[in-house]
Parts: C-alpha cells; structure tokens; sequence
C-alpha cells in the first residue's frame, strides 16, 4: 500500500443513510505532552448541521483537541470518532482550516495554488490538478470574496485575505465537517463579514463547523453551541444555555479582569470589545 | 574563452564527463531547491560530510568500483540523516546541535578511516577517491560520467512526478498529513533523492562544499521568480551553469579542485542576483523605497502648502522657507521635492513664496482628500484590515466601497476638515518657470 491514494483505504465508507451517528464524537480523551496532560477525559458529541465554538483561556488545550480530532496529535486514551468511525476513515468528510501563522506566507505560490491544495487529497498520488479543479478553486476563492486575488503571491496579501485563502482551501476539500482553528484571529473586519457568511452558508446546506474562538463578544451571534473548554470540559451544548456566567468564570478562573468584562458583555449583549483574553 | 572552446572540441571521454558534471548541476539545483523550501538546507550538509566514511569502507571491501563507492557514501549519508532525526525526535538536543554532532563525527570519522587505509595500503592514494573531499573532474572515467548522468536524470523525473506532493510537504505538512498523505514518506523520499545527488556530487564537487551546489541555485532563482514551477526550472539552468562553468574552469586550470571553484561561480551568480534581480533584488528594493521616500515628502510639501491656503485664504503666494520648517526632511531633500513639483507644473514661484498652479490645485485638492479620508478611516474604523491603508494611491475609490467614502466624508464635513477649493489664489503658470528654488 506504499503508493496508495492517501486518502483511497477506507475513507470511502459509506455514510449510513439517515443514521443518527453525530458528525464529531470524543469519548474519555486525554492528550499529554510528555508527562503534562493538555486534555483531560474529554466527551463530546456535536449535532449535526451546527456551528460550534470552542472557547476557553490560552493554553486551555483548544488547538489540541482540534488536532486530536484531526490525528494530528496521539491521544493517551480515548477516542475520536467521525460519523461513527477512526477519523482515518472519514478524511474525505473532513475540511480543515489551520492557524494562519502555521505555514511559511513567503512560499512561492499564489492564492489559487494554495486553494487547489485542498482538492490534492481528492486527487491521489501523482494526478495533477485538472482544468475542471482550477475552476472549482476560483469558484471558492470567490466564496471568500477573493476571485481578484487568484493570481497574487500569498506574501502580497493581507494577513485577513491569508486567512481567507485558507478558508477557500477548505471549501475545495468540499466535506461535511469543517474543523477551523481560530479562523477570526487578528482578522479585519470585511474578512470577519465575510467568515461569517461562509460559515452561515454552510449550516444552510447542513454541514458542521467547529471553530476555536477567541472573542467572547461574538460568541453568542456565531456560534449555536459551545464548548467551554480548560483542560477539561466546562460545559457543553446551545449557546444560550451554556454561555453564562457562571460557566465563564469556572472556565476563565482566576482572571478577573477579563471575567469582569465578560460578564459585562454577557449582561449587555455588547459593551468592550474583548480580544485575545 | 580559449579554454571553453579547447574543452569542447576535446575527446568524447571528456564530453562524456562534462555531461555527467552538468546532468548533477541540475539535479542539485532543483532537488536542493525542494530541501531548501522544506528547511532541510543545513541537513544536506550534515548528509554530504556523513558520505565520506562510506565512501572508504565501500573501498576498503570492494576496492575501487564507483558503483560501490557510490552506494556506500550513499549507506552513511542516509545513517547520518537518520540519527539527525532520531537525535532530534528521541532526546532533548535540537536539529541544530544534532547537525552539528552527526557532521563533525561522521566526517572525522571518514578523515581516520582514510588516514588509516593509507597508512595501510599501497594503492589508496592512487585510488583518486582523497579527491572526493574537494572535488576534481579530471580523473572522472566515461563510465562514472554515464553513472553520474543516469542518477541526475532519474532524480529531476522524481521531482517532475511528485511536483504536486513536495509541494504541499513543503508548504503546509500539516494539511498534507490531514489529507491522509504519509507526510513521513515523503520526507523520506525528499531525502533519498537529496542523499543520491550528494552522492554523485562527491567526485566532481567533493564533500565539504557539497551543500553550496545544493543550495546556492535554488537561493539565486529566489530572487527572480514567485513560481515554485518558475523556481524549479530557474534552479536547474543555474545548477547546470554553475556546474559546466566550474567544471570547465577547474579542468582548464589543471591544479584547482573543482568543488572551490564550482562554489565561486556559485557565488557570483547568487550575489548577481541578489542585487541586481528586478522587484525582490537589494538595488530593486532600495530604489523603490527612495522613490517612496521622495513621494511621501513631495505628497507633505503639497498638504502643508494646501493647509497655509486652507488658514489665510486671502494670501496668493505661501513663503517657501515657512514650509521648509513646517516640513521636517533635510534640505537636499526638500528642495528636490520642490523642484520635481516645478517641473510637474504642481507649483510655481513667485516674489515672495509658492502657489498652485491651476493643474496644482486640482493634484492638491485629490491628494488631501485621500490623506484625511484614510486619517477619518483610521479614527472610525477601529478594527480595519490595516494593510489597505495606503495614502499613497491616489484613487481611495478602488480600495473602499463609495458607501464607506461617504460615510467618512459626512465625518470630515462634520469636523470641517473636508478639502474646499481656493482656487481664486491660484495663479497661472509662467510659460518659463524657474527651476531655481531660492531658499
């Protein structure tokens, strides 16, 4: 199987039709680092059709168990299961949108090169991008607000439009889960716009999103579900009943400044605007 | 030039090696391109030093035969990469350091393996494998060429074949290993291919300066091209030309090892392109920040003459020497800015100061407009993509939609700082204006 397709063995599993099998399930997981745990016997499952925040305080474990969902980090115990099976068997259903400072921006490809990278795994081994995929790729470039850009190298754009091509690199994985890891981070505020919308359409044709997020002013427009998360589950489900106050401070602890806002925040449906906490 | 000439009309055998030492250029530059784009640059080197005690056992087994040669400096170089890895991966010292260990021990390690066979054996310094460490052409049979040439081409068709792979690998692993690609095998090929252009670099560039033909055309095509496509191809010719022209010098001039000379050519080309290359170049880049520089202070000269005319809408001419201190660049400078604006036609001099001309007026009128309608975007759009800004661009209408220019304008007229039209100050240019700026 050395020149497999990688992403051919078993990924091709049918989806049971109108199974109840969620879109994301973890069960008991923990991820160490070394002997220091990150992620301590985390359960979760994920509704389908439903935009999930992950939300919690720096170094909380966020990207972990976005990268534990993905195998992108070995599990000490537990599992993660997508509809139903190891995600090695569900990549295909499965888009991803990594941290924009993750890769190198001085590479030298332009925007449509990067976005065609998401349709590589569709492709297999050796098999070049078609005509019909260049096609596909500027279709999604122009879902982020991005088809003028196609021909520019990636250095020469904007950390907000970086982020979108990202996203646009996802969108050609065409999945049905999409895992994103702080897509709104440092982002401006016509790429925000324009996330949002991405993400809206994609709850309209009934796919999952889950997204590490960091602004706890928006969390409750964004987002129908939430994951409170500090090394362990804080609380989980809708929005409107897991995003209190309460919840807030047992997931944020000691910082009371930030909590102070927040609640503020929470209480006002607005007032500061709180970054990076 | 003689010399090139003589080379090219000397025997087959000799053709045959100059083919052999062009077909490795090549290869190294596109396959060290891939490494360098991979951040694999320094381990090439840890890999060519980790060749040579392979090379001396291969002798000391099978004698001298270049295949055996080939695969044993190939059998250590790949060791010497694996405990970079398992170094790094294992135990707390980083790539770096395990660099630094795995090249200085396998290498010493080669020096007293050939140490000891020459003390030992009669017919080793007449085995031209010492020439492996600096590198020499002359003794190159047409048949190591062929070897040589055979290897060059499988390696650039690997590349060709897995164009798409190593370009994810290099750009984004993380992606390619969510895909489902075995990110760990094709580091593992990547290496495979770099250990086997190290391995038959070894007789015409030697060990120690291996790396710089892996690494210096991959680091010239940078400078000229944003194309990883572009970049391959670009390497290539450069490797290729690195390479012949070396070879050449190298065997022209009978006593120069080739590696040192294959390594200055290399140079040569990559400082030429480092300055000279268009847009990513020193010089491309120096020239256009001074332009810019130039721009910013004729583009103040401008919004510091508006603004005298904004305050004192009575006076026709603003005194130069005012607007040299209200304008804080040194006067070679200014009088540069202002003397570019005369000959523009921007401005005119007078008795006893400047003005607009009606052209002027209408350059000053757009360019303070742009600049207050960025300060009023600053102000009221807190959380803005910040690289849009721009004040040098003249048209703020192609970078913001009109309903946000309105909005900052209804701003500006509320502040009253919009820009008005004093046009009955402007004063018409003489046919023959003067290009002395008295200050």
């Amino acid at each position: 199987m050395l020149f497999s397709s990688p992403t051919a063995d078993s990924s091709n599993a049918p989806l049971p039709d109108g199974a109840p099998l969620p879109p994301i399930e973890v069960h008991d997981l923990t991820v160490a680092y070394g002997r220091k745990p990150v992620l301590w016997d985390i359960d979760l499952e994920f509704n389908e059709g439903e935009l999930v925040g992950v939300v919690g305080p720096n170094g909380a474990g966020k990207s972990t168990l976005i990268k534990a969902m993905l195998d992108l980090v070995p599990s000490a115990s537990g599992w993660v299961r997508i509809y139903g099976e190891p995600y090695a068997a569900r990549r295909k259903q499965v888009g991803y949108v990594p941290q924009r400072e993750s890769v190198d921006w001085d590479f030298p490809v332009n925007a449509r090169d990067v976005v065609l990278m998401g349709m590589y795994g569709r492709l297999g081994w050796f098999r070049r991008p078609s005509r019909k995929d260049h096609h596909t790729a500027d279709e999604c470039l122009e879902k982020v607000e991005m088809s003028a850009y196609g021909d520019r190298q990636i250095s020469q754009l904007s950390g907000g439009q970086q982020q979108r091509v990202f996203l646009a690199r996802a969108l050609a994985q065409d999945a049905r889960i999409y895992v994103m890891d702080e897509p709104f981070a440092g982002v401006d505020a016509a790429t925000e716009a324009s996330i949002v919308r991405v993400l809206r359409d994609l709850r309209a044709e009934g796919k999952t999103v889950v997204a590490v997020h960091h602004d706890l002013q928006t969390v409750e427009e964004y987002f129908d579900s939430l994951v409170l998360l500090n090394l362990r589950v804080v609380a989980n489900g809708p929005t409107s009943e897991v995003f209190t106050r309460d919840n807030l401070l047992a997931t944020y602890g000691g910082r009371l400044t930030i909590l102070d806002r927040a609640a503020e925040a929470v209480r006002r449906g607005g007032g500061p605007r709180i970054d990076r906490p | 030039m003689t010399a090139i000439l003589g080379f090219l009309t000397f025997d087959y055998n000799t053709r045959v090696v100059l083919l052999g030492t062009l077909s490795l250029g090549a290869a190294a530059g596109v396959i060290g391109t891939v490494a360098l784009l991979r951040r694999r640059a320094l381990l090439g080197d840890a890999l060519a030093h980790a060749t040579l005690p392979g090379v001396w056992i291969a002798f000391l087994l099978f004698g001298k035969n270049f295949s055996f040669l080939m695969l044993g400096a190939m059998a250590t170089g790949l060791l010497g990469v694996a405990t970079v890895s398992a170094l790094s991966k294992y135990t707390r010292i980083k790539e770096d350091a395990s660099i630094g260990i795995v090249l200085s021990v396998f290498f010493g390690a080669g020096l007293m393996l050939s140490g000891w066979v020459h003390h030992n054996s009669t017919n080793a310094s007449q085995s031209g494998i010492d020439s492996y460490l600096l590198g020499k052409t002359a003794g190159m049979l047409a048949s190591d060429a062929r070897f040589i040439c055979v290897v060059g081409l499988i390696v650039v068709a690997a590349v060709l074949l897995l164009y798409k792979e190593l370009k994810l690998l290099c750009f984004d692993p993380e992606f390619a290993a969510v895909q489902g690609w075995r990110v760990g095998l094709l580091d593992f090929a990547l290496m495979i291919l770099l250990t086997a252009t190290t391995v038959i670099g070894l007789p015409a560039v030697g060990v120690v300066l291996m790396v710089a033909l892996l690494i210096l055309p991959g680091a010239a095509a940078r400078f000229w091209s944003d194309r990883l496509s572009v970049l391959l191809v670009l390497a290539g010719v450069f490797g290729l030309v690195i390479a012949g022209t070396g070879t050449m010098v190298s065997a022209a001039a009978a006593r120069l090892p080739a590696g040192p000379v294959i390594v200055l050519c290399g140079t040569v080309l990559f400082a030429a392109s480092m300055l000279f290359a268009p847009r990513r170049g020193v010089l491309a880049r120096w020239s256009r920040t001074r332009s810019h520089r130039r721009r910013r202070v004729r583009q103040r000269i401008v919004q510091r003459l508006f603004e005298a005319f904004e305050k004192d809408a009575s006076i026709a001419l603003a005194s130069l020497s005012e607007l040299s201190q209200r304008i804080r660049v040194d006067r070679r400078s200014f009088n540069r800015a202002v003397n570019r604006l005369i000959r523009d036609h921007w401005i005119v001099v007078g008795s006893g100061g400047v003005g607009f001309t009606d052209h002027g007026w209408d350059r000053a009128l757009r360019t303070v407009r742009t600049i207050r309608l960025w300060e009023q975007y600053l102000l009221t759009h807190a959380n803005i993509d910040r690289d849009l800004v721009d004040p040098d661009v003249d048209v703020i209408e192609s970078l913001l939609s009109t309903a946000v220019i309105h909005e900052l304008e209804l701003g500006l007229i509320e502040s009253g700082r919009l820009p008005r039209d004093h046009r009955n100050t402007a004063i018409q240019a003489p046919p023959t204006a003067s290009r002395e700026v008295p200050l």
